[in-house]
Order: C-alpha cells, then structure tokens, then sequence
C-alpha cells in the first residue's frame, strides 16, 4: 500500500524528472541539425523522451486512479505537433515503424487472449452485441447526420447527396473500435471473467468485420454519389480473398511460433519480433509486386495476420500461456510506445475545426452503444450490473477508425475532407475519454483483479 | 521498402546468428574459433553492402542511424558497467595498472606507426588527408588496437585452462579493462573534429567539448537517478533503461560526439552510483550478444576491399598491435610482486581484438563517414580477422608455456 507521504514524494521525483527533461531538450534542440547523424540523433531523442515522458505522465495519473494509457495518451500530446511540436508530424511519421511493430505485438496478445472454449460459451451474446451494435449506432449517427448536418458550420455548404454519404461513411466509422486500448486497459488491470471476455471477442470480431462493412459502405457510396451502378463483385471477393489468405498466413506463422516454443523454446521475444516485423513488411511488400507483376489488388491485412496467429498459438497449441506470458513481459514498452505515438498523432486542430459536431457525434454514438449494449443484454439476459455498464467498453476509438477515413478521402475526395476532420475529432475525444470509462466498468462490474 | 528488408534480414540473422554462435553449435575445431567470435556476421554484413548485394546501401544505412547509436549506446553502457570500483578492487592493484600500462603501450606504438605511415605515405586517399583527419584516422586504429577481447578462451579445455588459472584470470581481467585508457583518448577524436578544430585553438575547443559533454552526461546521470530513486517493477525498469539510452545516443549524435562514449561514462557513474546495478546489468546483458552481431553486420556493411595496398596496410596494422600487445605484456611481468609469476610471453594470450575495438571501429566510421573512414574500418577489419585466426595459436602455445 502507497501512503500518502509516499505519493507526494513520488510526484516530486516526476515534477523533477519532467524539469529536467523539459531543460535537456530545450539546450539540445538549440544545437544545429544538419547533417543526417543529426537528424538520427533528433529521432532518437524524440522517442526517447516520448518513453520517457509518457511513462512518467502514467504514473502520475495512476496516482489519481486514471488508466496508464491515457497518461501515455496524454504524453503523446504534450509532446505532438499541436502542444510543444517537439515531435512534428514528420518525426511521428518516421517513428511509424516501432508504431507498427507494437500494433502487431498488440495483436498477438488480442488473438491470444481469445479462447475457443470461452468465445463458444458467449458466442451467442457476442454475435448479438456485434449485430446490435453495429445496427443501432450506424443508424443513430446516420440519421444524425443526414437530419442535423446543415447545422453546423463545417458542412453547411455540402449538397443532400454529399452529405447522405458523409452520414453512411461517419456511420460506419463510428462503429470501429480499438482493441488495442481494450488489450491494453484489460492487461493492466488484469481482468478476467464474462464481462472481460464478452468485451473483447467483441472487440476483436468487430475490428475484422469494419472492414466488410465499410467495403459496403464504399460501394453504397459510390453508387449513391454517381446515381448509377451496381455492388461490384469482383470487390467483395476480392476482400473475401484478402482477409483468407490473412488468416491463413496467420496460422501458418502461429504454427511456426508454436514449432519454434516447441524446438528452441527461449528468447521467444526476439523471434516475435522479427515475425511482427516480417507481417508488416511482407505484406506491404506483397500487395506492392502482386499489383505491379499480376494487376492484382491484394491487401493483406499485418493485423490480421498477427492475430490469427496469436488465435492460433492460444487455441491449438500447447503454449498458449506461455506465449501470453512471454507477450506480458514486454507488454509496457509497447503500450508505451504505441499509444504515445496515437497520442501524439491526434489531432488538435482538428478538435479545434469542429469541436461542436464532434462533441454531438461523440455524445450520439455514446447513446447507440448504450442502447445496443443495454439491449443485447437485456436479450441474453446478463447479469444487470454488466448490462448498466456495458456501454462504458465500447468508446475508444483509434488507427483503424483513422485508416479507413483516410481510405474514403481517396475513393470520395470532394467530401473526404470533411470527413477525416470529424473522425480525427471524434476519435481524440473518445481516446481521451473511452479507456478511463472502460476501467471504471471493469472496476464496477468487478471483475479487475489490479489497478 | 529497402530499409524495411535490411532491418528485417538482419534482425532475423542476428536471431539466427545468436543461436547458432552462441548457443552451443558445434563445428569442426578449424572453423569454431571463426564462429565462436562472430566473425562470420562481418562477411554476411560485407554480403548485404553495396560491394555485392547493396541490400544495406548508403541510403539504408543512414536510415538506420538511429539504430546503430541505440547499438553503439548499449555497448558503451555495458563497458562502462565493468567498472565498478568496489569489484576492480577485489583484484590486486598491480592488475589495474598493468592492465592501463598494457593498453597504453600498445596505443602509443600503433599510433606512432601509424601516423607515421600516414605522414610519409605517397597513396593519393593518405596524402590528400588534412592533418587533423591524419590524428583522427591514426588515433582511431591505434584506439581499437588497444583493446582485447577474451571469447577464445572458451575453446580451451577446461584442464589446460585450470592448469593456468591464474594467468587467465590475469588476462581476462586486462582484457576487461585495457580498452579504458584506448577509449578515454578515443574520445579526442570527436572533441578534435577537423570541422570543429577549423579555426580554432584547440585549448578552446578542448574546454569547450569536454564543458559541454560534461553537462549532458552530468544531466543525463541526475535523470537516470531521479527514476532510480524507487525500486521498480522489472518491465518498469527495462523501459526506463531502454528509454535513458535512446535518450543518451541521441544526446551524443546532436552534441557531435560518440553514443559510445557517452554512454560508457553514464554506465560508468551509474554502476558506482546506484544501488539497482545488478537489475540493470541484467537487462543491459539480456540483449548483448543479438546487439553485438547486429553491430557485425552494420559494420560489415561499411567494409570496401578496393586496393590491396589496404591487405598491405592491414598486416603492417596487425604485425604493430601484435608487437605492442607481446611488449606491454613482457614489460607488465616486472611491475610487481603479483605479476611476476606469470610467463613473460603474456601478450600472447592478449591478441584476439573483439568486441569493444569493433565498437569504437562502427562509432567512427558512422561518426566521420568518408572515404578515410570506409579505409579506416576496413584496415582495421581484416587486422581483426587476421588476429582472430593467430590469437587461437598464441593463446594455445602461452598455455603450454612454463615460467
């Protein structure tokens, strides 16, 4: 038990640490940086200090019961482009790699965290979340938009069509999710039980089927904005194909780890990440030489590859424990990481463009996930005190919700836009607000075992 | 998508690599001591360079800068971390200064060679060379010169080296700490860069590059021991060493001077300073030896074979060390009581030039890239293996010595 002395003591320690920090970049960003080993030096005093910070800035939240991602979220920020631009966008855009290495780590311990046995138990409560919730908050945020839009300033001047499109893509954006803030918030606090487990196959589920959804939602789009056409399946296979062979690749790299954990059994991290780094690379790699050589559009997804070996590691293997315990070890460095960097990717200016519709989007989509959460429920009958607080698990937003409004400003340009300045705001208001409403229901509904 | 490849081919063949060399493969005896130490990575470094694959060009090369002084950063913390003065003291003083008056030898007899080649050599890349680069270039390889590594003991038997414990306890421990004084003067290479000495007294310069270095380590030391002040939880500690050492790297490359140095005095304060160095030394040695391969690999990437004046160079290089390493090593028998037990022929078992020299070789070749460093490192290299294959017979023949 900290006593009080204790903690006063400690965030003296953290004032100093944060002074200190503050004084060393300010002497050492004065110096000129011109020549490459420079600008190297630059980026590694950037991560450095973004670890640094973001480490500190969780402990002092924790100190007032606040989860330890959003103290790195908070660093994130401080540290961004938009607070003291110590990190531009630029730094944020070549610190990219160890972004995408922590988001595979994420997902082999989302894919590992999912239990066949137990995902069979609650399937039919999971499938009725996911339905339930994917229907009703589109539907909000789709009638929201489409009635309220010419209220506000930002899209008073789109056309009807313009602006039906923007409610079907800000409706299916809204349903993404973050499973790694959900991973991340469920690790820290170390929680287990229905609730946990409904929340994550949840989570993990939906994060694969967005990307059916918004191909839908694309082709819609499309079809409404050209007012001719019709759902192209060459699209939809295509997609099909694309999320097989991500599975596929992913068992066979499960199978691998598990003959790995098997024969040589140690340093298990050091091969996880050369496999973590290897799914990013070859699959952007691959998508590359299959369009240039064959003509052919073939997305694979690192993140579902890493997942469904995780999936494949934890369910049809010996080793399911030790991999997640192996994955624990290293867990804080890549929170860390990945999440200062998300926090230093928000967008403030974004916030700052169009904080009134954010807010109302933000408050709207709260109300559909409440609603379908209250509902599914109500329908499985779950114990009441998960039902009241379900909703509470589903607000974090981050890089998916982001990559697939990017994805539409390619396909739509004349409302693209309007719509990553929304979802940019709306995302920074759920990733502020979303993981510490998720620790305070796995604290009500009892089942976080740590702070 | 390049530097995405080289990251991935040398990661996995560091995985690979470890295993294979560290990890109890065995090989026929002719080929073990090549394994044993690693050398093979600086072929397959030379392999994935711009002389035949050009996976690991120049452009990836500077994309992996940041990588490479995260490396250089963790060797120099390492390094420093043998020096804590409480365990040096559990060893006959007699050891440190034989070891300091070995090591500085050695340095002053290939520096002397060295320039002096480079004073009077006729070679268009030597002659062209302005006179500070001159001093950086001789002080660099008579720095690495200094420096021995120990790996090649272990392909002793057990009964030849027990039969002569003492006299490999004596070697292991100058191998441990001969490179001090070697890197101490290799830091004058950076305080001294030509840009820096350009117009300059060098009084000023001095003063003001140990001034400013002083600062940053002093800072970078009170951060480190404001974050140890409380025992943290194992994976807390691992972030907050992995983060004070990027944070340390990037402090020398924006100051100018080596993340291997700075690092190495940071290592140096905190393992005399904190009560947490056992903790961190096991962090900082979990990752040793993929660190030390990846570093193999980067700096087999820098190494151009284009004239063979350089094979010349690098046997004159070798035949140097090798005189100076057999003359500390005789003259260190007749410093005290406790040391004149041992053979005179001592500079035999202190040949083999691994891993630090290695670093201080990488650390200047990214530090001054030029065409007088790719020369640098790559005289230096082949003297390296050229040690790498004598060191084995001199050790062996030291072993059979009587005195």
């Amino acid at each position: 038990m900290v006593t009080n002395g204790q903690k006063r003591k400690n965030l003296i320690t953290y004032f100093f640490i944060l002074v200190l920090m503050t004084l060393l970049v300010l002497w050492l960003i004065s110096h000129d940086v011109d020549s490459s080993w420079h600008q190297a030096g630059l980026t590694n005093l950037s991560l450095g200090v973004l670890l640094l910070t973001a480490y500190v800035c969780s402990r002092i939240l924790k100190i007032v019961k606040l989860p330890l991602i959003s103290g790195y979220i908070f660093a994130g920020i401080i540290i961004g482009p938009y607070v003291s631009g110590f990190l531009t966008v630029d730094m944020v855009e070549r610190l990219r790699l160890a972004d995408d290495l922590a988001l595979n780590f994420i997902a082999f311990t989302a894919g590992g965290s999912l239990q066949m046995k137990s995902l069979r138990k609650l399937g039919r409560s999971i499938v009725l979340n996911i339905i339930l919730l994917t229907s009703v908050v589109f539907g909000l945020v789709f009638f929201f938009v489409v009635f309220s839009g010419r209220n506000f300033n930002l899209t008073d001047d789109l056309t009807s069509v313009q602006l039906i499109v923007l409610a079907v893509l800000l409706g299916v954006v809204s349903v993404a999710r973050s499973p790694s803030s959900a991973i991340a918030i469920i690790s820290e606090c170390r929680a287990s039980g229905k609730f946990t487990e409904t929340v994550l196959g949840v989570t993990v589920a939906m994060d694969v089927l967005i990307i059916v959804f918004f191909t839908f939602a694309l082709t819609i789009s499309k079809i409404i904005l050209t007012g001719s056409g019709v759902i192209d399946h060459h699209v939809l296979a295509a997609l099909s194909l694309e999320m097989a062979v991500s599975f596929i690749l992913g068992g066979i790299l499960g199978k691998g780890i598990s003959v790995y954990m098997n024969r040589v059994g140690h340093d298990l991290l050091l091969f996880l990440l050369f496999i973590a780094f290897g799914a990013t690379k070859v699959s952007a790699w691959m998508s590359g030489f299959m369009e240039y050589h064959f003509h052919i559009s073939l997305h694979l997804e690192p993140l579902l590859i890493c997942m469904s070996a995780g999936f494949f590691v934890q369910n049809f293997s010996k080793n399911g424990g030790y991999f997640l315990e192996v994955l624990n070890r290293m867990a804080l460095p890549i929170y860390v990481v990945f999440f200062s960097l998300a926090g230093a990717s928000l967008s403030l200016e974004a916030l700052k463009a169009c904080w009134p519709i954010a807010l109302c989007l933000v408050f709207v989509r709260a109300t559909g996930i409440f609603l379908a959460t209250w509902l599914a429920g109500t329908i499985s009958a779950a114990p009441p005190v998960h039902t009241r607080h379900a909703w509470m698990a589903y607000i974090t937003q981050a890089g998916v919700a982001i990559g697939l409004a990017q994805l539409a400003n390619s396909q739509f340009p004349e409302i693209g836009g309007y719509l990553i300045t929304i979802v940019l705001a709306v995302i920074t208001i759920n990733q502020i607000v979303g993981p510490v409403t998720f620790k305070v229901a796995l604290h009500r509904v009892k089942e976080a075992r740590g702070d | 998508m390049k530097i995405f490849f080289a990251l991935l081919l040398i990661t996995f063949l560091a995985i690979s690599g470890y295993h294979l060399t560290f990890r109890g493969f065995r090989l026929p005896l002719f080929a073990r001591k090549f394994y044993f130490t690693g050398t093979e990575f600086l072929f397959l470094g030379l392999l994935l360079g711009p002389q035949f694959l050009n996976i690991l060009d120049e452009q990836t090369c500077a994309g992996l800068e940041p990588l490479s002084a995260l490396l250089l950063g963790w060797i120099g913390l390492l390094f420093g971390f043998q020096f804590e003065i409480p365990k040096l003291k559990r060893f006959p003083s007699e050891f440190f200064m034989a070891s300091i008056v070995e090591g500085l030898i050695t340095f002053f007899l290939v520096f002397s060679g060295i320039y002096y080649v480079f004073q009077f050599s006729s070679l268009p890349l030597i002659s062209t060379m302005s006179g500070p680069m001159k001093y950086s270039a001789a002080l660099t390889l008579a720095a690495a010169a200094a420096c021995t590594a120990q790996t090649g003991l272990a392909l002793f038997a057990p009964g030849a080296i027990a039969r002569k414990s003492s006299t490999i306890r004596l070697l292991q421990y100058i191998s441990g700490i001969d490179g001090l004084s070697a890197m101490l003067i290799f830091s004058l290479v950076f305080l001294f860069r030509p840009s820096i000495l350009d117009g300059n007294s060098w009084v000023n310069v001095l003063g003001r590059g140990t001034l400013v270095t002083g600062i940053a380590i002093a800072g970078l030391l009170v951060l480190y021991l404001l974050f140890l002040t409380q025992r943290r939880e194992e994976s807390e500690l691992s972030l907050v060493v992995i983060g004070m050492a990027v944070v340390t790297s990037g402090t020398a490359l924006i100051l100018n001077f080596s993340p291997l140095l700075i690092n190495f005095f940071v290592g140096f304060c905190l393992v005399n300073l904190t009560r947490e160095k056992e903790r961190i030394f096991n962090i900082l040695n979990s990752v040793e030896k993929p660190v030390y391969l990846l570093l193999l690999v980067l700096l087999g990437a820098g190494w151009e074979i284009n004239s063979l004046w350089l094979l010349v160079f690098s046997i004159g290089y070798c035949l140097l060390r090798a005189t100076g390493k057999l003359l500390g090593g005789f003259f260190i028998t007749y410093l005290g009581p406790k040391l004149r037990t041992h053979p005179h022929g001592l500079g035999l078992g202190l040949l083999e030039q691994g891993g630090l020299a290695l670093a201080i070789l990488f650390d200047f070749h990214r530090g001054f890239s030029c065409e007088m460093a790719d020369m640098v490192v790559s005289i230096a290299l082949l003297a390296i293996i050229y040690n790498d294959l004598l060191s084995s017979f001199s050790l062996k023949r030291l072993l059979k010595e009587n005195r």
